[in-house]
């Protein structure tokens, strides 16, 4: 964990108000998949970072991307090649896979896709089997297509049936369940669609893990302000103890 | 190389910067990303006699120069920071100032008893403006905040007592005096303002707690204002903080009469905002020929 001036490589929607940016962090970074960054917004009026999942790490280079959600995101999307952005990283637990684990389904869901792609790069190399389910609202919003195409399987859906079959992503997970058969399942998207996927999981045995978003402020741990409320009636830190959690151990 | 110490009763900080409380946690995340131990203190999490499990979510938002926090008080119990975290922090070599808080006047005697002579200071927190039944009504009246003071004194009889000012009140130099009649050694401000933050599209507050305590860069010239104030009003040393994010900013508050700072929201924006005060204060002192920090407190001149 650390925190780096990182220098802006590229930075270009790559979808409708989705954005890429590749910065290096001047020094190599061990990143696991699933982990984020906490972005400094770096214009005096913004004090919180925006934490933002990591796409893609390769040595110091690192890739994120991000929707255009409100004045915070608008500054960051206008960063040019070159410039100077303050990150905090690696941050969060991250997606981990047992050895024994072979299948993993992916379940991704809006910009809740982008984490799904730092496992595929983790994992396809490691030969796992990976077959990923990913829902966008409608054909405009579909990216990272190259980043997906890694999967052993892919199955893209939007909300509207503009791109792909008329579906979101649980949808197209649970179809498909039976026939794939997931060691475990990796997911990340809005609260929604996790409920859902909690529902689809419920006594399949199937170990699920979710990567959850929540409003941060320090970002590592210490002022315990994005909190989400565990089964045992405890709170857990989504910025240090997450934001990866076996779906079965939160309230969502 | 400026001498950067400060003594605040009796107690010598090797610095005057303090990571304020709620922000730092018991010191342990920051340690990950840099070495604790240079800082003059830090102030922990607000701990009370029970863990307490806090808030619902949304606990923080944004406004221009600002955030707002209503994490409520969550923290695992003051056992729990005695039995796992105070010898740690007592272990980097920096001031251990427990910040508590309670929901009655008994809360705040008993936990200060059993605080007593194992920390450097305890800070009274009666201003958090986020537990309905709690704090701020003691933080509020000059009568409060006297018999408050005066109950934590009379449990405290080896560890100092810094009482944490709410700047939500009549007359913030009122309730200094009326904590320096209960017994204070010295005195903290400002705690955060009471805000709210709008989500238009929903029409309802960002935050769960619909209100929450605004800090942050935009409330330093009110923070500046009130430290002057209550520096002049009292004859107690007193830790100024509210906005502070650089060396230039925590300089105000030592000339407008502030012992040592705290520093808070700037631990947000930029993770290494502390030791880069420590590193300014010392670059300040240098540049203008200053040897001892100490020496520029209260040397403000009005116009």
């Amino acid at each position: 964990m650390k925190e780096v001036l990182a220098t802006v490589l590229a930075n270009a929607p790559i979808a409708e108000g989705v954005y890429s940016m590749t910065f290096s962090a001047g020094t190599p970074m061990p990143v696991r998949a699933g982990q984020f960054v906490n972005l400094g917004v770096g214009d005096g009026a913004h004090l919180l970072r925006r934490p933002i999942a990591i796409c893609k790490a390769e040595g110091e280079n690192i890739t994120v991307c991000y929707q255009l959600k409100g004045e915070g995101t608008r500054l960051l999307s206008r960063l040019p090649v070159g410039g100077k952005v303050s990150v905090l990283l690696p941050l969060g637990n991250g997606f981990f896979v047992r050895e024994e684990e072979k299948k993993i389904a992916l379940v991704g869901g809006g910009v809740g896709i982008f984490p799904m792609i730092s496992v595929l790069r983790e994992y396809v190399p490691k030969g796992k089997e990976i077959y990923s389910y990913i829902g966008f609202r409608n054909k405009n919003a579909v990216c990272c297509l190259d980043g997906l195409e890694k999967s052993t399987a892919l199955t893209v859906v939007t909300d509207d049936g503009s791109y792909g079959k008329k579906m979101n992503a649980v949808q197209a997970f649970a179809t498909d369940m039976d026939r794939v058969k997931p060691d475990v399942v990796l997911s990340c998207g809005p609260v929604p669609m996790l409920r859902a996927l909690k529902e689809v999981m419920q006594g399949t045995g199937i170990p699920c893990y979710v990567s959850l978003e929540e409003r941060m402020g320090c970002g590592i741990g210490a002022c315990l302000v994005c909190v989400c409320n565990k089964t045992d009636g405890a709170h857990a830190r989504v910025c240090k103890d997450g934001p990866v959690f076996n779906i079965e151990e939160v309230i969502l | 190389m400026a001498d950067l110490s400060v003594s605040l009763c009796g107690i010598n900080l090797k610095n005057p910067v303090i990571g304020a409380s709620g922000t730092v946690g018991f010191g342990r995340e920051f340690d990950e990303i840099y070495d604790i131990s240079v800082l003059g203190g830090l102030s922990t999490k607000g701990l009370t006699l029970e863990p307490r499990p806090g808030n619902a979510v949304p606990r923080i938002a944004e406004s221009r120069g600002v955030i707002l926090n209503a994490v409520g008080l969550q923290n695992p119990g003051v056992e729990s920071f005695i039995e796992h975290d105070l010898a740690w922090l007592q272990g980097k070599g920096i001031a251990v100032i427990a910040n508590v808080a309670g929901s009655t006047l008994e809360d705040y005697e008993k936990i200060c008893a059993r605080l007593d002579g194992l920390v450097d200071m305890v800070e009274l927190n009666i201003s958090c403006p986020n537990v309905r039944c709690g704090g701020m009504a003691l933080g509020i009246r000059p009568e409060n905040v006297k018999e408050v003071t005066r109950l934590s004194k009379g449990a405290l009889k080896r560890t100092p007592l810094m009482v944490k000012l709410s700047p939500n009140v009549e007359s913030i130099a009122v309730n200094a005096r009326a904590a320096e009649e209960g017994g204070a050694d010295c005195l903290s401000l400002i705690n955060t303002l009471t805000g709210m933050a709008v989500d238009i599209e929903r029409r309802r507050p960002v935050l769960a707690n619909n209100t929450g305590g605004v800090s942050g860069a935009g409330v330093k010239p009110i923070a500046v204002r009130m430290v002057y104030e209550v520096a002049h009003a009292v004859s107690l040393p007193v830790v100024g903080m509210g906005g502070i994010t650089c060396a230039e900013d925590a300089l105000e508050f030592i000339m407008a009469g502030a012992t040592a700072v705290q520093v808070g929201t700037a631990n947000f924006t930029d993770a290494m905002a502390m030791p880069k005060i420590i590193e300014g204060l010392n670059a300040w002192c240098d540049r203008h020929g200053v040897e001892r920090l100490a020496d520029l407190r209260d040397t403000l001149t009005l116009n």
